[in-house]
């Protein structure tokens, strides 16, 4: 009897728009902006999924048709860099400068830290794209032939850390410049993180989202490069 | 209306983006690959920003709904956690702290220069 109600392309998607559109919903009304969707769903998906004994593929059925919009939402990510275009041009050097230290310093510290703490070869590959946003970062991830649940709960994670520990940093280590404030926002912790950089001004808004599209494509191309030599 | 006219637009450039990394062999993903002829289109006037505005922004404000079931895969993966989940999360925090201040000091260190280099030719 439950199967025939969950063995359908419907249950997945109506879980999944019945539980976005209910947390969304207890987030406006609340106001509790740290409330957030995505982690939030993935949860009480997952409890529902338990609790009812429902197996992952009958929700993948209607899952799987939400996940094949990835193309397409990684597609329009050009819109907010093609919208930011006349600063990318202005702060070409900055930009590029900081941001490829960023990216660096991102794949580098989590090889180093995940052999250090002795994590296992398939979650350090998918800890890799944590800092980028996560539709790439889930190319990113699939690249690395690592797994997307996993990628996916790591860019949370730096997502809400970054957007809480920023203000509190940049105080600590004297940036001042708005640009720079912006670019490691973004470079750090993508979207979520640019909620913060909304609040400290135009500049610091505008180039956190500049640098989520460049943070992203260039992690993409490093990654491109490793592998060429033969890394990953 | 509209709607499917720029979901169209944005599908037949997921699409195009697709086949240009499969046919030309390029190690980029096609999404990506079609996240740059997008942006290609847009500056070069080809395609312009009305052609595809509602629908990205809803895409672009609603993010993370499409990212719910590659999330709930976690349920299949979770193995690979066993015993590390502490030091998983370690590495995570860590990284991001350092992403974040090396990213902030290099970036106020370049604008630096340029103005330095700037404020020379100048004089």
């Amino acid at each position: 009897m439950a199967s025939i109600t969950t063995n359908t392309h419907l249950f997945g998607i109506l879980l999944t728009v019945g539980c976005f559109y209910l947390i969304t919903l207890a987030k406006h009304r609340s106001r509790l902006n740290w409330l957030n969707p995505l982690l939030l769903s993935v949860i009480i998906i997952i409890c529902i999924l338990i609790l009812g004994d429902i197996p992952y593929d009958h929700y993948m059925k209607g899952g799987s048709v939400i996940h094949a919009f990835l193309g397409p939402v990684t597609v329009v990510l050009a819109l907010p860099l093609y919208r930011q275009r006349k600063l990318l041009v202005q702060h070409k050097y900055a930009i590029i400068g900081g941001i490829i230290s960023g990216v660096a310093s991102a794949i580098i510290s989590v090889v180093v830290l995940s052999r250090l703490l002795g994590l296992n070869d398939l979650l350090e590959r998918s800890l890799i794209p944590h800092s980028v946003t996560t539709p790439i970062g889930i190319s990113v991830s699939n690249m690395l032939h690592a797994t997307e649940g996993i990628t996916i709960i790591s860019i949370i994670i730096t997502g809400i850390l970054g957007a809480s520990i920023a203000p509190m940093m940049l105080k600590l280590l004297r940036i001042t410049h708005p640009v720079a404030k912006g670019l490691s926002i973004g470079t750090s912790s993508h979207a979520l993180g640019t909620t913060k950089a909304i609040e400290m001004g135009e500049t610091e808004a505008a180039m956190s989202s500049l640098a989520i599209g460049v943070a992203a494509l260039t992690t993409v191309l490093v990654v491109i490069l490793m592998q060429m030599l033969g890394w990953y | 209306m509209k709607i499917f006219k720029q979901l169209f637009i944005i599908l037949g450039i997921n699409l195009a983006g697709e086949l240009v990394s499969r046919y030309l062999n390029l190690p980029l993903p096609g999404s990506i690959t079609g996240m740059i002829i997008l942006l290609v289109l847009l500056l070069t006037g080809v395609l312009k920003e009305r052609h595809i505005r509602d629908t990205a922004d809803f895409m672009l404000q609603n993010m993370g709904f499409f990212f719910i079931p590659a999330g709930v895969s976690i349920i299949v993966s979770y193995h690979a956690l066993d015993g590390f989940y502490f030091e998983t999360v370690l590495v995570v925090v860590l990284s991001t702290i350092l992403v974040l201040a090396v990213t902030a000091l290099a970036t106020q260190l370049f604008i630096n220069l340029s103005e330095k280099k700037n404020g020379k030719h100048n004089n």
